[in-house]
């Protein structure tokens, strides 16, 4: 019971600190998970193996962990490292694409494709958001989206709020779609052992008749506002003009596309994500000799710190059986009622997404859905795509819910264009709640 | 370069330091920062003026903002940001101004061209200015006077290692309800001739 109210102590005042925003998120993470190693599994439990468990990395040095015949299931106790790996991997593929120019080129070609008009501009960026965040991590994608929309709003003399609010919840919307889309879909992927394809199957298309929707929604929602003083600019940029370094642009696009490959074949091939990631990094890297330290430089480290300790505390919860009984509370709320059970995961996720970040959300319900599979003989699938869907969605109801809308939004108030709350939820509100009843009814329909 | 002059008046609301600020402004023949001076940000980044006044000196919450690889997400923070850079900038390219709180006594410190005041005044005429200003009663104008001073501190504060008010931040302070307002800009006029005659 100590142990158990220890560990809880420790994830309560991890959220917080989180939310309070004053120390950085990976040094939080860390902190309470060594804290939870040390504390709950070490003084109070005295349990080795606990430690061992959590840490987790045994796998790593095992054939299963890079190629899986059968099931891909990871260890659901602690840190998921094949996640971590994948991260890591595409993050310098990513960076990769960024130093030759590859998403400003990309944005610009769909600019002109359309010839720099603003409202099939608005539409198509939308789009792209949403099919690059299927494959590439959505801060990246609205990073570079958001500034060339910057960019086109002077030139084309349209407000850019509009287009990066519909930017942002795309990239959210498409990275629900897959696998390798948004962080929680990796952890639920890996750690459930689902492939590319399952997503695609079952959130992919949930995701993709939302996104037909979205498109709708936004369209009359922003319409007025964009066509107000657009003009059709004289001079305008040229596509080729992004691209820094051609033998290197040509290298990028094709270690991309071996990514996409790779990860769309994945259960035919039987290689794993983390085995994924380290090939294109590695390719990434011995490609561009002369940059490698570069980009190593670039690299994202805070995240993935972030991650590790996060992945601690969460097994602290788990090894002392906290998020069992979680599992049975929900069970218990909802009498068994299968309709109950998906509306309280969907929409107790969604609105917990909207609010606290959603990786500690879906790494902390994993366990809680296996959980409640095992004891109350409910399809896992099921209740893994309708946690996948609230999860991503919810997380994009407010400015703070996912991290691409904290980016999206930063960079919208650089370029002159602050966006408060209220402006933001009043287009974004309503869009998740669309998306959410769609997911709703389309996971009624289809497991139920 | 040279003759550059920088005059950053720090105020209590209600002290009229906004006032003299614009009497500094008028006698030194300099241009004042006030409001405007976000019309100038706006302008520069294509901006949207509405949404950027109203985070203008205003303290964020931190509960409501994130931070991501970087990027900071609180429009508040943003918008102080975006009004540090300018200022620095506008100092630094030899502009001579006035500019009323936002900060500038601690931002443009470095400064070797600039001179800091801080305008406080007492209670009741305060209080007298806010109700005859405003059009208030004096219950009214209490709670304006309150909620303004506490905006500003807690905007200042948030922002600045020192406390807003500290004397340790500017050369002078003075209190304006003891000479009133023109006075006080004769006061503040010699003391500044005297420094830059330096």
């Amino acid at each position: 019971m100590l142990a158990q109210t220890v560990a809880v102590v420790i994830f309560i005042a991890m959220f917080i600190l989180i939310v309070m925003d004053k120390i950085e998120r990976h040094h939080i993470t860390i902190g309470c998970g060594v804290l939870t190693l040390v504390v709950v599994f070490g003084m109070i439990m005295k349990d080795g193996d606990a430690i061992i468990r959590t840490l987790n990395l045994d796998p790593i040095f095992t054939t299963h962990f890079w190629y899986s015949a059968g099931s891909s299931e990871t260890a659901s106790n602690g840190i998921n490292w094949e996640t971590i790996i994948f991260i890591a991997g595409m993050m310098i593929m990513v960076e990769g694409m960024a130093r030759v120019g590859f998403f400003r080129w990309l944005c610009l070609k769909i600019a002109s494709l359309v010839k720099y008009k603003t409202i099939p501009v608005f539409i198509t960026f939308m789009i792209m958001s949403a099919v690059l965040a299927m494959f590439i991590d959505s801060i990246t994608v609205i990073l570079f989206l958001a500034a060339v929309t910057v960019e086109l709003a002077k030139l084309l003399k349209f407000n850019p709020v509009p287009v990066i609010l519909s930017e942002i919840f795309c990239a959210n919307l498409g990275g629900s779609a897959t696998m390798c889309g948004d962080p929680p879909n990796i952890i639920i992927g890996t750690s459930l052992g689902y492939s590319f394809f399952d997503f695609i199957n079952n959130t992919g298309v949930i995701a993709g008749i939302g996104l037909v929707f979205t498109v709708i929604y936004f369209y009359f929602a922003f319409r007025k506002e964009l066509r107000e003083g657009s003009v059709v600019p004289e001079k305008k940029p040229v596509p080729r003009d992004a691209i820094k370094d051609m033998p290197g642009f040509i290298m990028s696009t094709v270690i991309f596309l071996i990514a996409v490959v790779l990860l769309v074949t994945h259960a035919e091939t039987h290689l794993t994500v983390a085995f994924i990631g380290v090939l294109v990094s590695v390719l990434t890297l011995i490609t561009a000799p002369k940059h490698m330290v570069y980009i190593l430089k670039k690299v994202d480290y805070k995240t993935l710190l972030f991650f590790i300790g996060l992945f601690m505390v969460v097994g602290g919860l788990e090894e002392t059986g906290v998020l069992v009984v979680i599992a049975e509370f929900i069970g218990k709320i909802s009498g068994g009622n299968l309709f109950a059970i998906c509306a309280i995961i969907l929409w107790g996720s969604a609105v917990a997404s909207a609010f606290v970040d959603n990786i500690p959300f879906a790494a902390t319900m994993i366990p809680v859905i296996k959980s409640m599979s095992a004891t109350m003989g409910i399809d896992l699938d099921m209740l893994a795509w309708t946690l996948s869907m609230g999860t991503d969605i919810g997380g994009s109801a407010t400015p703070i819910g996912a991290s691409a809308n904290v980016v999206g939004t930063a960079v919208c108030a650089k370029s002159g264009h602050p966006v408060g709350w209220k402006r933001y939820c009043t287009t974004a509100v309503p869009a998740t709640v669309i998306v959410i009843t769609i997911s709703m009814v389309c996971i009624f329909v289809r497991y139920i | 370069m040279e003759n550059q002059l920088i005059i950053s008046v720090g105020r209590e609301f209600g002290s009229g330091g906004h006032l003299i600020a614009e009497k500094l402004s008028q006698r030194f023949g300099i241009k004042l920062y006030d409001h405007n001076f976000l019309d100038e940000i706006a302008a520069k980044h294509n901006g949207d003026i509405e949404s950027i006044r109203k985070f203008d000196e205003a303290p964020k919450l931190r509960i409501l903002s994130r931070t991501v690889r970087g990027y900071n997400n609180s429009p508040e923070d943003v918008v102080t940001q975006l009004q540090f850079e300018y200022m620095k900038e506008r100092a630094d390219a030899g502009e001579s101004f006035v500019i009323v709180g936002r900060c500038s006594e601690t931002v443009l410190k470095y400064h070797p061209a600039m001179i800091s005041i801080f305008v406080l005044g007492d209670y009741d005429k305060k209080l007298e200015r806010v109700k005859e200003k405003y059009n208030l009663s004096e219950k009214e104008a209490k709670s304006l006077m309150k909620l303004k001073d506490k905006k500003r501190k807690s905007y200042h504060n948030y922002n600045c290692d020192l406390h807003w008010g500290d004397s340790r931040l500017y050369e002078i302070s003075i209190n304006s309800s003891r000479l009133g307002i023109d006075e006080t800009v004769d006061v503040l006029e010699e003391y500044i001739n005297r420094r830059i005659g330096k």
